[in-house]
């Protein structure tokens, strides 16, 4: 399933730049308004040299990313998707097929990488409150053996869910933790855009042309 | 929105340019990289110095590149930190043999490119040390949250590891250095007014005609407390106390006193200031050794002050004390 990462990172850069405003307002309540903006000049640019990046391996591929995003994007964005996928793509190593298991390693490892550079952890109000229940759900579905797409479909609304818990928490990290108690009542921007990616995954999953190696390498 | 700007995506890019333009003989911008740094650097035996932040702060941090403070300065856009390659190129170009040290303020964002960046350059075998400076006592320091934000305070870090840097110090003892600044260094500021970020075009915050916010962050952050305005003595006797009542502080020590203009207030004003906070020093039975009056770390155009104390002793005295060469002159 290696074309299927390079199809789930190019929904995830088509999603991210078609929601650049509403990321950058939902970030404006507590943060500094600029996160929809930063993160999709990152994947703006990863679209740009989509034809150049390094096709050569899964792993290649995404620590390419890696190295594009934060060459443009600064502060936490950037250094949060950069280092998600540096560690994803580290997980891969030199594989070329991707089993489900090899899948949910891959994002453990990159929630790990987020925990450590960010010094950060589940309660903290960040891109984490969503993302680590989507990434149990996902590892829970596949372990029952549900089809790719039911699998996605139940992350995605997991991630929902979870994104809409974080309204009544104390931003911990990043700008809007010097808001302390008055980040009570508005949304993650972060844990937004993850819910917001997976919708986007199982939508796009759904449409996207059957691919043979896909289905069998996913077994 | 009223100011000199081109395109705002510009902004920053443009600043550097005259930066460079006006210190043709010693610095050298490299725009891919957003840096600005000495072109006599990296030298064997000295470790470079190097620093990245928001933009919006200056002279803070690309005007203070020169010889006996600065070495680099890789600056984000306005108000957000310098993406991770930034930091990682601007390592690998100043990297000497000695090694180098990078300064942060203590922000989520640019602990977090300064951490990326470094794990980058040490793989390359570059030797990388770091001091974070968190000298706002504004914000509570927990383990549970970011911790305290590095404001006007940074410039005293700055001053002493650079003059340090060019007796020979090696990076082993810089670092120790600037920790032991940071830990007899405290700051708190507040704002009469917000600011404008070019690319945002309105202001990131607004208070009323009456009205001033104790504590504030250099980004417009949320301090201690929206209150009314008093008089200016009343405001530096606030910010004193804070300041004051978080070091042991005692009577008989001697202090640098920073009374540092946020962008918006006359120098004038700066000095009324100074008056009521030197007295305040006094009557704690306390000397100051140096003032520091001016701009020093910014926020844009906004109206306000910081006020900083470092307790010295007969080391620091001797490092702020060295000659140290600035982008910005005055003569």
């Amino acid at each position: 399933m290696g074309r299927d990462i390079e199809f789930v990172v190019r929904v995830i850069a088509d999603t991210v730049l078609e929601n650049e405003a509403y990321f950058s307002e939902l970030d404006g309540v507590v943060g500094d308004g600029d996160f929809g903006y930063s993160i999709a000049r990152g994947f703006e640019k990863v679209l740009k040299e989509w034809d150049n990046l390094d096709h050569s391996l899964p792993g290649n591929f995404l620590k390419k990313i890696s190295s594009t995003i934060v060459s443009v994007v600064g502060g936490v964005s950037g250094t949060v998707w950069g280092t998600a996928f540096l560690r994803a793509g580290m997980t891969l190593g030199t594989k070329t097929e991707i089993s489900r298991p090899d899948v949910i390693t891959m994002l453990r490892s990159a929630i790990e990488g987020i925990k450590k550079r960010g010094n950060c952890d589940l309660g903290d109000k960040t891109y984490l409150e969503a993302v680590v229940p989507a990434v149990d759900t996902l590892e829970k579905a596949f372990n029952e053996g549900k089809d790719t797409q039911t699998a996605l479909e139940e992350t995605a609304v997991v991630a929902r869910e979870s994104a809409e818990a974080t309204r009544p928490m104390i931003a911990k990290r990043g700008r809007a933790a010097y808001t302390g108690e008055r980040s009570i009542g508005t949304l993650d921007a972060g844990a937004v855009a993850v819910a917001v990616i997976f919708e986007a995954v199982s939508k796009a999953w759904k449409e996207k042309p059957l691919q043979v190696d896909s289905e069998r390498s996913m077994k | 929105m009223k100011k000199f700007v081109n395109d705002p995506k510009d902004f920053v890019p443009e600043m550097l340019k005259g930066i460079a333009l006006a210190n043709p003989n010693t610095l050298k911008y490299i725009p891919e990289y957003n840096l600005i740094m000495r072109n006599d650097i990296p030298q064997d035996n000295k470790v470079s110095i190097m620093q990245g932040s928001g933009s919006g702060h200056e002279p803070a941090h690309v005007m203070v590149v020169g010889k006996g403070l600065l070495d680099a300065a890789c600056p984000g856009n306005v108000f957000a930190a310098p993406p991770a390659d930034f930091v990682y190129q601007t390592t690998k170009l100043v990297a000497s043999p000695k090694g180098v040290l990078h300064l942060l303020n203590n922000y989520t964002g640019d602990t977090m490119s300064f951490d990326m960046g470094r794990e980058m350059a040490e793989a390359d075998g570059i030797e990388v040390r770091t001091v974070v400076i968190n000298d706002d006592v504004a914000v509570k320091d927990s383990l549970y949250t970011v911790g305290r934000r590095g404001v006007a305070g940074n410039f005293f870090v700055i001053k002493a590891v650079g003059a340090a840097s060019e007796k020979g110090a090696d990076l082993e003892k810089l670092e120790s250095l600037g920790n032991r600044i940071v830990a007899v260094t405290r700051t708190m500021g507040m704002a009469l007014t917000g600011c404008t970020p070019p690319a945002k075009g309105s202001p990131i915050f607004t208070l009323a005609e009456d009205e001033m916010e104790m504590g504030i962050g250099i980004h417009g952050e949320p301090g201690r407390a929206r209150v009314k305005i008093t008089n200016a003595d009343k405001i530096v006797d606030d910010l004193f106390d804070a300041v004051f009542n978080d070091l042991p502080y005692k009577s008989g020590d001697e202090v640098a006193l920073m009374v540092n203009g946020l962008g918006g207030t006359p120098i004038s004003e700066l000095y009324v200031l100074y008056a009521r906070a030197h007295e305040l020093v006094e009557k704690c039975g306390m000397k100051v050794w140096r003032s520091y009056v001016g701009e020093y770390c910014t926020s844009l155009e906004m109206a306000g002050f910081s006020l900083t104390l470092v307790k010295m002793d007969p080391e620091l005295e001797d490092l702020f004390a060295a000659p140290a060469e600035a982008a910005i002159r005055i003569f």
